[in-house]
């Protein structure tokens, strides 16, 4: 019975640091700048403006996740195959990232994407061997934050999809071959399916992130290009409309809350272990 | 067991299996398999008897030899292409698939019509007793469930060969007896070829026509039951299967072996003068007498009771005796120990790799 008051310092934190902060959001949400009652704030929402960044944010996570699925899957599958030489290493490197400040390699690709920056003056330097004048610019577009974007969120693709497949008994595998099946067919019919737990967990975890960032928007997007991250982020810091800025916040709780339960129902079966 | 056929099915030519150019699993063996046999692999783990079962299943290719099916070579043949089904130790189904798809997984790679499928499936699920339990989702099984539907898998490519890696290792006693008799009539109902891998010699002696007992990756002895069991080649197979007092001894001449610090007459002959051998005696083959009556005398150590009979630890002055009587003696009695020559087996100390006759 007593033991229940082990997890009291949990509760308290939890509290104070989750719920707390949940429910001043929603009361700032229902509520305009003098405190009384309000729905202004998500009516101001529905202007085409902020949808369009909303719907902008959606779709670049979308296209963040799935180019992680489309890299990480393959390399995963490889990587959980038992005969391979240096697999620490292999995915050493893939975890390593991880260990660095999230920041830290943002601010990197900023440099390295930089009209001087190393891989810029690379490229253009091939493209004028083929006599192309114009100077291109790898910063501040479309293009820098998705490649931000995969770049920080593939190992949590990556993690889960390997738990998967290097948990999934051989035996399964062969049982399958023993029945008739050959490699496709033991990819199609077999490992596929079964790998799905951890696909569903893999795409949360890409997903949830990526669809919030601002960090990687402001760095290599520039200030003309915003997510829904940097407009909640402006309410709070810049505007000081905390009202207006919870609204936005409380919409992004629920879409993640929404995509959760979606892909919940995947990978409820057990073996998705999401770390 | 006159239903087994005399024609070879499965060749083993010297096949031999090194993992990773250093373990080696398996020696260099030679081994056939008869049509309609219910063979099985006999052995303590690491022996080879799994890896041997996983070469003939296409799993793992042999290192040295060929393996022949109806006498063509396929050795390089990979699994999905052998006419033989494995039942998998830990059974291996697909958690994915509910009971019906599990067995029907090789009929649908086959591209077998739905109707013959639903045939087919209904009469495996009969054929396993589990009628009915085509909708379930195998993780909800039983273990002794789970076990049926794998078999019903196994079965549904009709194999000329089925492959049982101890297959009845994670069942409780009483369910893996009745699945033995099971998987027995199962064999004869079929009229296929069974080779099954297993660590209890009880379920060896139980179930196959022919047994071949492995050790260190080489076979030991290849016979059947009532072969090994009265007749083991060295003191391995003899200790192996069933419980043995196996001694040191030395053959004085033909028919007289010295043990116990006396000559015991035996029946065996043949193994030259004074040579060392090894003595192999059943604790149910000593006949406990009278201690000046019989050919060594000893002290009972200790007295279990085995339900048909008492396990008796007997110290003479160079052994202790493992003799099983329906008799009792008390803890502390002196008793005479007698043993009749026809049960007293002589082998050779050196273990020698063994070619099946014939």
């Amino acid at each position: 019975m007593n033991r229940k008051i082990w997890a009291t310092p949990f509760i308290v934190w939890m509290v104070i640091f989750t719920l707390a902060p949940i429910v001043l959001v929603l009361i700032y949400s229902l509520t305009d700048a003098s405190g009384a009652f309000t729905l202004d704030n998500f009516a101001a929402f529905l202007d085409p403006i902020y949808i369009n960044v909303l719907l902008r944010s959606i779709g670049m996570a979308l296209l963040c996740t799935l180019i992680c699925l489309l890299i990480a899957y393959p390399a995963a599958y490889f990587l959980s195959q038992k005969d391979i030489d240096k697999k620490g290493v292999l995915i050493l490197l893939f975890i390593i990232p991880m260990w660095m400040n999230f920041l830290l390699r943002t601010y990197a690709w900023l440099t390295l994407l930089e009209s001087n920056g190393l891989i810029t003056s690379a490229v253009n330097r091939v493209l004028s061997l083929f006599g192309v004048q114009q100077e291109v610019r790898l910063l501040y577009n479309y293009g820098a934050v998705l490649m931000g974007m995969v770049y920080n969120y593939l190992p949590f693709m990556m993690l889960p999809l390997y738990t998967v497949l290097s948990k999934m008994d051989r035996s399964v595998i062969e049982a399958a071959e023993d029945l008739g099946a050959n490699r496709a067919h033991v990819f199609t019919r077999v490992v596929f399916p079964l790998s799905l737990p951890g696909v569903a967990s893999g795409i949360t975890m890409v997903f949830m992130p990526a669809v919030t960032t601002f960090v990687i928007s402001r760095l290599l997007g520039g200030a003309q290009f915003k997510l829904f991250g940097d407009l909640i982020e402006q309410q709070f810091l810049f505007t000081g409309n905390w009202n207006f800025g919870s609204a936005m916040s409380l919409v992004m709780m629920v879409l993640l809350l929404v995509s959760m339960g979606i892909m919940n129902r995947f990978g409820d079966k057990e073996g998705g272990g999401v770390l | 067991m006159s239903v087994v056929e005399s024609t070879h099915l499965i060749d083993l030519m010297g096949v031999s299996k090194t993992f990773d150019g250093e373990t080696e699993a398996l020696k260099p063996i030679n081994l056939y398999i008869r049509k309609k046999e219910f063979i099985t692999l006999l052995g303590p783990s690491g022996c080879g008897k799994t890896t041997t079962l996983r070469l003939i299943a296409g799993f793992e290719t042999p290192t040295t030899g060929r393996i022949l099916f109806e006498g063509k070579d396929i050795t390089g043949v990979p699994p999905y292409k052998r006419r033989v089904n494995t039942v998998f130790q830990k059974y291996a189904l697909f958690t994915h698939l509910n009971v019906y798809e599990n067995i029907a997984f090789g009929l649908r790679l086959k591209k077998r019509p739905q109707a013959e499928v639903d045939r087919k499936v209904t009469e495996l699920l009969h054929l396993v007793g589990l009628d009915g339990f085509g909708k379930r989702t195998v993780d909800r099984l039983s273990g002794g469930q789970q076990q049926r539907v794998a078999i019903a898998r196994a079965l549904a490519n009709e194999p000329e060969v089925l492959l049982l890696d101890e297959p009845l290792g994670a069942l409780d006693l009483k369910l893996r007896k009745e699945m033995q008799v099971e998987l027995k009539n199962m064999q004869q109902r079929l009229g296929i070829t069974f080779i099954y891998v297993t660590h209890d010699q009880e379920e060896a002696l139980s179930m196959s026509d022919t047994i071949v007992v492995m050790k260190d990756g080489f076979i030991q002895q290849i016979g059947t039951p009532t072969d090994v069991y009265n007749e083991p080649k060295n003191a391995f197979v003899a200790d192996f299967i069933g419980e043995s007092n196996i001694m040191r001894g030395t053959m004085l001449r033909d028919e007289l072996v010295e043990f116990e610090g006396r000559p015991f007459p035996c029946v065996d002959k043949g193994f030259g003068e004074n040579a060392p051998v090894d003595v192999v005696i059943r604790p149910e083959d000593v006949k406990l007498t009278e201690p000046e009556e019989g050919q060594v005398a000893g002290v009972v150590q200790s007295v279990v009771f085995k339900g048909v009979h008492y396990e008796m630890m007997i110290r003479t002055d160079a052994f202790t005796w493992m003799v099983h009587s329906t008799q009792c003696r008390q803890v502390g009695q002196r008793v005479g120990l007698s043993v009749i020559p026809f049960d007293i087996h002589i082998m050779r100390r050196s273990v020698t790799p063994v070619e099946r006759e014939g």
